[in-house]
């Protein structure tokens, strides 16, 4: 499997755990995508220092091409999904160590 | 100097997080449980797939600009500092929007 097809799964999973295996509902709630809107240009800026200077380098062969601030359009799928399993993850375990 | 290229991108969002933490007295390190339960997680599924990525040549790193220190094999360290740092900084900003907006006090 190449990049791309990982990054769709890894959403995948990260949706599925956040609604029916936590039911922590982060994608039905304002003060995720917020959250969310707040770290999506932090994620460009340093995607874009990271491949610009090529410190993190891509195989052309597992990535569709397209490219977002410098870095494979394939990495804001992977930045979603582990900011989404993240913040289920701190929901349920904050409700959980607070019991 | 070269060498601390990725490290600093690292520290950079860590000093975002601390910042906005003491800032606005968000206090995270009441709920460190509940912050390494979450990262032992993190670690756990998106290390691997790092660790994954990076032996099938999915991507890697150049040798002159990171640390050269590898606690796991072919996996720079800075890459598991990204998924220590990452979801800390991640959790700050949650934090502090639920704190400054207000929003979900009956969710708590």
């Amino acid at each position: 499997m190449i990049y791309s097809d990982i990054a769709l799964d890894a959403i995948l999973v990260a949706v599925l755990i956040d609604l029916f295996l936590l039911k922590t509902e982060m994608l039905t709630r304002g003060i995720f995508w917020i959250s969310y809107a707040l770290i999506l240009p932090f994620q460009l800026l340093t995607n874009w220092w990271l491949t610009s200077r090529n410190i993190v380098m891509y195989s052309a062969a597992d990535i569709i091409g397209r490219r977002v601030a410098g870095a494979p359009m394939e990495d804001l799928l992977f930045g979603f999904s582990m900011i989404l399993m993240t913040l289920a993850l701190w929901d349920y375990f904050k409700k959980f160590t607070s019991r | 100097m070269a060498h601390l290229r990725y490290v600093a991108v690292l520290l950079f969002i860590a000093l975002c997080g601390l910042g906005v933490n003491l800032f606005f007295k968000v206090q995270i390190t009441r709920l460190w449980r509940a912050f390494l339960l979450t990262d032992i997680c993190i670690v756990a599924s998106y290390l691997l797939w790092d660790y994954w990525a990076i032996v099938k040549g999915n991507w890697y790193f150049d040798q002159q600009q990171i640390l050269t220190i590898h606690l796991l094999p072919k996996v720079p360290l800075e890459e598991i500092l990204f998924f220590i740092i990452v979801p800390f900084t991640t959790i700050i900003t949650f934090q502090t929007l639920l704190k400054l907006t207000g929003w979900e006090k009956s969710r708590k």
